[in-house]
């Protein structure tokens, strides 16, 4: 067996190591709202609709419609209407009326995703990447992008932090009190969609959900107050993509995203029942 | 400008899409005072009280609020309004402290990242004892019963120190008690501090006494005066479309069949 302390200490490694980091900083702040204005299924919609971006990108380049067309740029593209769909729909706070349009928007995206998928075939592995994804074959630009929109969210977050509490809390009261809830609502939304473009490559469209929702969903059981969500959150998604890395770094054949998705749906569920004691 | 008047509406006529939710609504409430809105579902009376908010922009008519014309100035007029909303509308995924949540509408107003200042932590606390709920400051909102997040949602509308409450439905849910003891609240601030309370309830009886002025809404205007001039047989009939029981106690008309979700 290779020694562990090379293995962690190899550049991919470190990309992948900081990715954690950065991944549970998204974590604790978008997945967080996520999980307050119970739109955990925004972030599936989401992760589907940015696949179909990407296939579509994947497409254009093909073809040579627009050659050199950013897959990442697609995803976002995508994400983001899909995002800002669901919240025109849920403007005035009714979360329910926003799952419906986000099942329709996953039924329409995946659609077109496997449209595309089943038009670029050679090139379908491409698309396909994104399902799965793989912290261990971030490139660097991967990196610099997912440090970016990480900082961009940690800032538009602490800066609208008690507005995004209020809107999360009553909407109606928010805009009662002078608060601009629909913009913040707006706002909140596009940090999801961005946060689960970035993460995507990271762990993939279906790990994304687990990463982003379920340490916000775990924390959110035992806490206080919202500032201990975040912290909890924070601590989860890191402890499960650590542990997740060492154990691909012990056995080569193991997926760390999907055991860090075994981490944090598992603290959930333990949050979950010691919670009901 | 203020003239004595808490709120001034006009010819107020509010649509959504093409079904009209408000007619033709005209009143005028003195200040202060305590008025009970009651009328069927689906007969404006929450609309109305957006109106007043301004969180509604009308068909036609104006709204001031102690002077204040709402249409062209709806923050300056939310600033004198401490608002309620119903409590099935609030989130309780969000984990917040009461102190939390009652320090939430004054910062609000200062726009983000505000620190709270002394006197806005002073002005929290004041909310939490005026509704006797200071006990409770580190708790979870989501842990307390319905009554009493009622009332720490009284106490973050106290906390704007505003000159009027708007509250909708505060009584949904809450046994009688506990109805009681947020009447009497009410009642007081009223009495005491000289806010204007505006209240929308389905079940008038309990609020009677406690009541300057009724509205009685079926998206027109049915009636609006002192209880007794208003709690009337035919006035009912034509909100309710149903005869509805009236039974004189003390010299205070009450309903006996009160609200029948028509």
């Amino acid at each position: 067996m290779p020694n562990i302390l090379d293995i962690l200490l190899s550049p991919f490694m470190i990309r992948a190591i900081i990715a954690v980091v950065l991944i549970a900083f998204v974590a604790s702040t978008a997945g967080s709202f996520t999980v307050y204005r119970g739109l955990t299924f925004l972030v599936a919609g989401v992760a589907h609709a940015a696949l179909a971006g990407a296939a579509l990108a994947i497409l254009l380049d093909m073809y040579g419609i627009i050659p050199g067309f950013p897959e990442v740029l697609g995803a976002a593209i995508f994400a983001v209407i899909t995002a800002l769909v669901a919240g025109y729909v849920g403007r005035k706070g009714e979360s329910e009326k926003m799952e419906v349009a986000i099942g329709v928007s996953f039924a329409l995206t995946m659609s077109i995703a496997i449209l595309l998928i089943s038009m670029i075939k050679e090139y379908a592995v491409r698309a396909w990447g994104l399902i799965i994804g793989d912290i261990l074959l971030l490139t660097e630009k991967d990196l610099l992008l997912l440090t970016v929109t990480t900082l961009v969210v940690i800032f538009t977050t602490l800066l609208f932090y008690k507005e995004f509490v209020f809107v999360s809390f009553d909407m109606e009261g928010a805009t009662a009190y002078g608060v601009h809830a629909e913009l913040y609502h707006y706002v909140m939304l596009l940090l999801i969609a961005l946060s689960v473009v970035v993460v995507l490559k990271g762990v993939g469209a279906i790990l994304v959900y687990a990463m982003i929702v379920a340490p916000a969903a775990a924390a959110n059981q035992f806490s206080k107050s919202t500032t201990s969500v975040m912290i909890w959150s924070f601590i989860i998604a890191l402890f499960g993509g650590i542990i997740g890395l060492i154990v691909a770094a012990l056995y080569v054949n193991v997926a760390p995203s999907a055991i860090a998705g075994l981490i944090v749906t598992a603290s959930y569920f333990i949050a979950l029942i010691v919670s009901r004691k | 400008m203020d003239n004595g008047y808490a709120v001034e509406v006009e010819n107020l006529t509010v649509k959504y899409g093409e079904e009209i939710a408000l007619e033709d609504v005209s009143f005028k409430l003195e200040h202060p005072s305590f008025l009970t809105i009651i009328g069927p579902n689906g007969s404006g009376k929450t609309t109305l009280l957006k109106s007043i908010l301004g969180l509604i922009k009308p068909e036609k008519g104006s709204i001031k609020v102690f002077g204040i014309n709402v249409l062209e100035n709806a923050t300056k007029a939310r600033h004198m309004i401490g608002y309620v909303p119903q409590r099935e509308r609030i989130s309780t995924n969000v984990p917040i402290r009461v102190s939390d949540i009652v320090l939430m509408g004054r910062l609000a107003r200062y726009g983000p990242l505000t620190v709270p200042s002394k006197h806005d932590m002073k002005k929290v606390k004041e909310a939490l004892e005026l509704v006797g709920m200071i006990d409770f400051w580190d708790k979870k909102f989501s842990n307390l019963s319905g009554g009493q997040q009622q009332r720490v949602l009284i106490a973050r509308a106290l906390a704007v120190e505003p000159k009027m409450l708007l509250l909708d439905e505060p009584f949904s849910a809450v046994d009688i008690p506990t109805q009681r003891e947020i009447l009497n609240i009410l009642f007081n601030l009223r009495m005491r501090e000289n806010i204007t309370v505006v209240l929308v309830t389905h079940d008038v009886n309990p609020v009677i006494e406690c009541s300057d002025k009724i509205m009685i809404l079926n998206k027109k205007l049915i009636a609006y005066g002192k209880p007794n001039d208003v709690i009337k047989d035919e006035v009912l009939l034509k909100a309710y479309g149903a005869a509805v029981k009236i039974i004189a106690h003390e010299g205070i008309c009450y309903v006996l069949s009160g609200d029948t979700h028509a």
